[in-house]
């Protein structure tokens, strides 16, 4: 049962800010995203429209404590449906954004950011690999690309999830 | 000779060697010449859900390199070819751009950026690959398998047909193998959410593996290295999960072209696949 008085009416004007969150307050719930959504046929614990409708109405905890928020897939299958023109998967994507800014964020998201903070690759080039790259005539590529660590750095991510 | 920069990613330097090789040696018959990016870092698309800015700026990064040589991007992974284009387009925004700039990257020239599977089918083309064909692959039963962001979403693409794509059954079919007709061609492979909850991934990856075993299926082809870590690697946890036996092969698409093309299986990587592909060359 949803009750209203633990509403936060600022939560939806807080996700449209997130790139990607702009199309929000354009959604009238006719729910052709979940229609469409591979995720919600195999597993109803994840509802695209349930989402929205539940950030439209502000039910900010209730939203980004869910760990149903991750599972979407990201593929984009709801974008091409919806009647509004709504970027749905990067809707959901930013209220992802907004949820990790609040510090809830999934561990294994925070493993891939390590990786690539550490070798600019989610899979480090072992010694092992760049002999099978060179057994198979593949070029050489670096082993390591500290730019990457550059972006995040810059970006304060790392301070973010570690809260 | 058509000269492309090549964009490897993560997985496939590493995880997917045998579709490089098979990738290199077909764009030798084709007359392309691959730049490599020795710098390429990941796309960015791991992060995205973390924060939207900081992967588009790792794949503005790498679109910056390859501006920087001149030269339109070749990717091999669905999701790469997603992230790096909306980078692309990502740069046209002022505010982006400066903060771009500002980290010391460039982008001098206006550059595109495609999946190898659009490159063939855009800047090849069917009719001159069809006239290449050596040894029509005659006897194979094959199912091609697209992925999400092949083609979506299309604001980004706008190629092929989202809801009834066509494109990689048109290469897969000069070929000479008989491609499968059916209606689940879009069918997510699950791989974005194989981190967050496996289980739920297996049961993705089930979908299209049980819907290959109904039509027969010599094998998949795949465009993209997520997919075929789903469907390959881990075909043996879907069969254990579901309590069935499927051991269907799992190619890359240039693996299947370059036979087509009078490659050897050596040549195409096809004794790394992990799912062996002994029945498939003993029909040939």
């Amino acid at each position: 049962m949803i009750d209203l008085r633990d509403a936060d009416i600022n939560f939806k004007w807080e996700i449209i800010k997130q790139e990607g969150g702009e199309g929000l307050l354009k959604c009238f719930g006719c729910s052709d995203c979940a229609a469409s959504c591979p995720v919600r046929y195999l597993d109803e614990r994840y509802n695209p429209r349930k989402i929205i409708r539940l950030t439209l109405l502000g039910l900010k905890k209730e939203v980004l404590s869910s760990p149903f928020l991750w599972l979407c897939a990201h593929c984009h299958a709801c974008t091409e449906r919806c009647p509004q023109g709504i970027k749905v998967a990067e809707v959901i994507n930013a209220i992802k954004n907004y949820a990790v800014k609040q510090g809830y964020c999934p561990e294994g998201l925070k493993v891939q950011l390590n990786l690539l903070n550490n070798a600019g690759r989610l899979y480090e080039l072992e010694d092992f690999d760049l002999k099978k790259r060179q057994r198979m005539g593949l070029p050489e590529i670096n082993k390591k690309i500290p730019d990457v660590s550059k972006i995040i750095s810059s970006s304060k991510i790392m301070e973010r999830i570690q809260k | 000779m058509k000269r492309y920069a090549l964009f490897l990613g993560c997985t496939v330097p590493v995880r997917a060697q045998h579709y490089e090789l098979a990738t290199r040696n077909v764009a030798k018959i084709l007359g392309i010449e691959f730049v490599d990016l020795k710098d390429g870092s990941c796309c960015g698309f791991p992060v995205k859900a973390l924060d939207t800015e900081t992967s588009l700026m790792l794949a503005a990064r790498n679109v910056g390199l390859a501006s920087k040589l001149g030269l339109d991007i070749v990717t091999l992974c669905n999701s790469c070819t997603a992230m790096l284009s909306d980078a692309q387009h990502k740069l046209k925004d002022n505010e982006f751009h400066r903060k771009f700039s500002e980290l010391g990257f460039s982008y001098p020239v206006e550059i595109k950026v495609r999946h190898l599977v659009r490159v063939l089918y855009e800047d090849i083309g069917i009719e001159k690959l069809k006239g290449m064909i050596k040894k029509p692959l005659k006897n194979l039963r094959i199912l091609a398998h697209y992925g999400c962001h092949y083609l979506r979403p299309s604001y980004l693409h706008a190629f092929d047909d989202v809801e009834n794509p066509h494109t990689l059954d048109e290469l897969v079919g000069i070929t000479g193998v008989m491609v499968i007709n059916y209606s689940e061609k879009k069918l997510c492979c699950g791989g974005s959410v194989l981190g967050i909850d496996e289980e739920l991934a297996i049961k993705m990856a089930n979908q299209k593996l049980s819907v290959a075993k109904t039509h027969n299926t010599d094998a998949i082809i795949s465009i993209c290295p997520f997919c075929t870590v789903m469907y390959e690697d881990n075909q043996r946890k879907v069969e254990m999960k579901f309590n069935t036996s499927y051991n269907i092969p799992v190619l890359y698409y240039p693996q299947l072209l370059g036979l087509g093309l009078g490659l050897s299986p050596d040549e195409c990587g096809l004794k790394f696949n992990r799912i062996k592909v002994d029945n498939i060359l003993s029909k040939l």
